[in-house]
């Protein structure tokens, strides 16, 4: 079953122009330019009880307000959404008792109060029962190791620490679909593992059905089998993680070690040479023509060893990302 | 209950209030302060004359007093906040909630009128008691009566109007929509009667100022208090505030429910 289902949803915003300076400041005042800007258009998409999808895309392409839309937090401009059944605008309140979003960059806690605080407000909020409300605060708080700093003031807690603190106060009411939203931005590289094994037992435990977006390529591929892949707006991409390379990826990449000094103007005619430290070489080649071009190499050259890999995700994606003619 | 989550952010609300202990004192010294400079204004005006503009001495100098401390109910508000909140995109956190904006933003400022009486209490006592200001007291408590009844309708209609202001941000954000409450404030706190009571004014004037909304805040509930009002007009006074505060909270849902169509949830 269906937890999220959009269908040709589209937002769009009225932008206000200025031109820039002085003038520009002073003619808007008298006379103001809109433009209408296309944050999503004309997606559709569907996620099932339980599944953990990774949404990714450039800044400004229309992941967050994707999120915000199925939140409630923005109506769309046009098209179909629905969060369990219910439509995410119309805020009722047994639909919100169901989701939680976590922005990585917006926080709920109390700056003035310990934590705990947002904990005790929150289950009065959601009307969690008592005894549910420690049971899944204990958990919460094992999982996340934040026992210590429960009664310490907000502002003095670090920005992982702060994160984590987000994460319980989202997840006291139990949410059956989850909206991150950045949630390791800004995180060390122990503290992104953290999270990611957090957000990972979480989907596990609970069988919530998460949408994760992340700039982090690791979050992804440490925690997504499905991704959707947005730029401009548009869905470029909505499969399987492992399928983006076959789909994509128009090139492998070729590491040779060489016995003796290559001649470095013939190489070139084998690939794109894009790291040279002798004796290691790093070549870029054609996907189609890699076998042959290897056999080549093996041939004209003289070689220690010899590997022939796929490129990095982080690259295909960005390989998307910069290609125009990339169609979805 | 319903209420419990409400009661909830009242207490949290009341505990947060209390973290900052310098920056309470000084607001209640600013209180303070600025109470005592109208009231010696006030007295040095008022100089030997036992009638002024139609009140007695008494009569005035009680207005004046009101004034502070029916201020201190009406005025005193944290829901001012909500129009950062709006403009900054922080109010995202609340509507994924469910939780009513108006009511969180009422229990936050109901417990912050509670604070901020408490304090005024015992400042109001230490001044009556080291100045002795000649003080006016209705001989019928009917009006005592109708008086904090009209002030306390007074703070609800207060409510709706500040969070009327606080939601214009959604379509003008800018300075997080400080520009335009501190104009409507100003106008707000004259046509209140806040400076002095609006039948000061000249009748042209005050007939005008004394329909308007500002005038049910403070000036009538004072004006009951002081007899200035008979039974009949003080009655019509508390009706035409509740005819206001249904006609305010109505607008407000519809301005919220407008506002919210056009907002972007920014900040991310």
């Amino acid at each position: 079953m269906d937890n999220v289902s959009v269908r040709s949803l589209k937002k769009y915003y009225q932008v206000h122009k200025k031109a820039p300076g002085l003038m520009g400041s002073l003619k808007s005042l008298f006379h103001r330019q809109y433009e209408q800007v296309k944050a999503v258009d004309n997606i559709s998409f569907e996620i099932a009880a339980g599944e953990l999808v990774g949404f990714i895309g450039p800044n400004g392409a229309g992941k967050t307000t994707t999120l915000k839309t199925l939140s409630g937090l923005l109506y769309p401009t046009s098209g179909e959404v629905s969060v369990l059944g219910y439509k995410p605008w119309e805020r009722k309140a047994q639909f919100q008792k169901q989701f939680a979003l976590v922005m990585g960059q917006k926080n709920q806690l109390w700056w003035d109060l310990p934590p705990i605080e947002t904990f005790e407000l929150n289950k009065a909020i959601y009307e969690i029962p008592q005894a549910q409300y420690e049971v899944t605060l204990k958990k919460l708080v094992k999982l996340l190791d934040i026992k210590d700093i429960l009664n310490v003031q907000v502002r003095k807690l670090s920005l992982g620490q702060r994160m984590k603190c987000e994460l319980v106060a989202a997840l006291l009411h139990n949410p059956k679909v989850l909206f991150l939203d950045e949630p390791t931005i800004g995180l060390d590289v122990v503290m992104q593992k953290v999270m990611r094994d957090f957000i990972k037992e979480y989907n596990r435990e609970f069988a919530a059905t998460i949408i994760l977006t992340s700039h982090y390529m690791e979050d992804v591929k440490q925690l997504c089998k499905r991704v959707i892949i947005i730029d401009r707006g548009h869905i470029l991409y909505d499969g399987a993680l492992s399928k983006v390379i076959d789909t994509y990826a128009r090139s492998k990449i070729i590491t040779a070690v060489f016995s003796e000094e290559p001649n470095l103007i013939k190489l070139g005619k084998i690939g794109e040479v894009k790291e040279y430290d002798y004796p290691k070489a790093v070549i870029n080649v054609s996907r189609t023509h890699a076998p042959k071009l290897a056999a080549k190499l093996l041939q004209e050259f003289p070689i220690a060893d010899v590997n022939i890999e796929e490129p990095p995700i982080e690259a295909i994606i960005r390989e998307i990302f910069t290609d125009k003619k990339v169609k979805s | 209950m319903k209420w419990q989550k409400y009661l909830q952010v009242a207490k949290t609300s009341w505990q947060a209030g209390f973290v900052y202990r310098l920056s309470f004192v000084m607001w209640r010294v600013r209180v303070v302060v600025q109470f005592l400079a109208i009231y010696f204004l006030w007295t040095a005006i008022l100089g030997n004359h036992n009638d002024s503009f139609g009140y007695t001495e008494s009569q005035l100098l009680t207005y004046i007093i009101g004034t502070s401390i029916i201020r201190t109910f009406v005025f005193s508000s944290r829901s001012i906040d909500a129009q950062g909140e709006i403009a900054s995109g922080d109010l995202s956190n609340y509507l994924v909630k469910p939780l009513n904006y108006f009511t969180y933003w009422l229990s936050r400022d109901i417990s912050d009128k509670l604070l901020n009486i408490l304090f005024m209490i015992g400042e109001i006592a230490i001044f009556i008691f080291v100045v002795r200001p000649p003080l006016f007291f209705p001989s019928n408590l009917i009006f005592v009566l109708l008086a904090l009844i009209a002030t306390i309708l007074a703070i609800i209609m207060y409510y709706y109007f500040s969070f009327l202001v606080s939601m214009t941000t959604f379509w003008l954000p800018e300075e997080n929509g400080w520009p335009q409450r501190f104009l409507i404030f100003v106008l707000l706190e004259f046509l209140a009667g806040g400076l002095f009571p609006l039948n000061i004014l000249p009748p042209a004037l005050y007939k005008i100022a004394a329909v308007l909304p500002p005038a049910y805040m403070l000036n009538h509930p004072l004006q009951i208090y002081l007899g200035k009002f008979n039974l009949q007009q003080s009655i019509l006074t508390i009706i035409v505030t509740a005819i206001w505060i249904i006609g305010l909270r109505e607008f407000a849902n519809r301005v919220f429910k407008r506002g919210l169509k056009v907002y972007g949830a920014y900040g991310r």
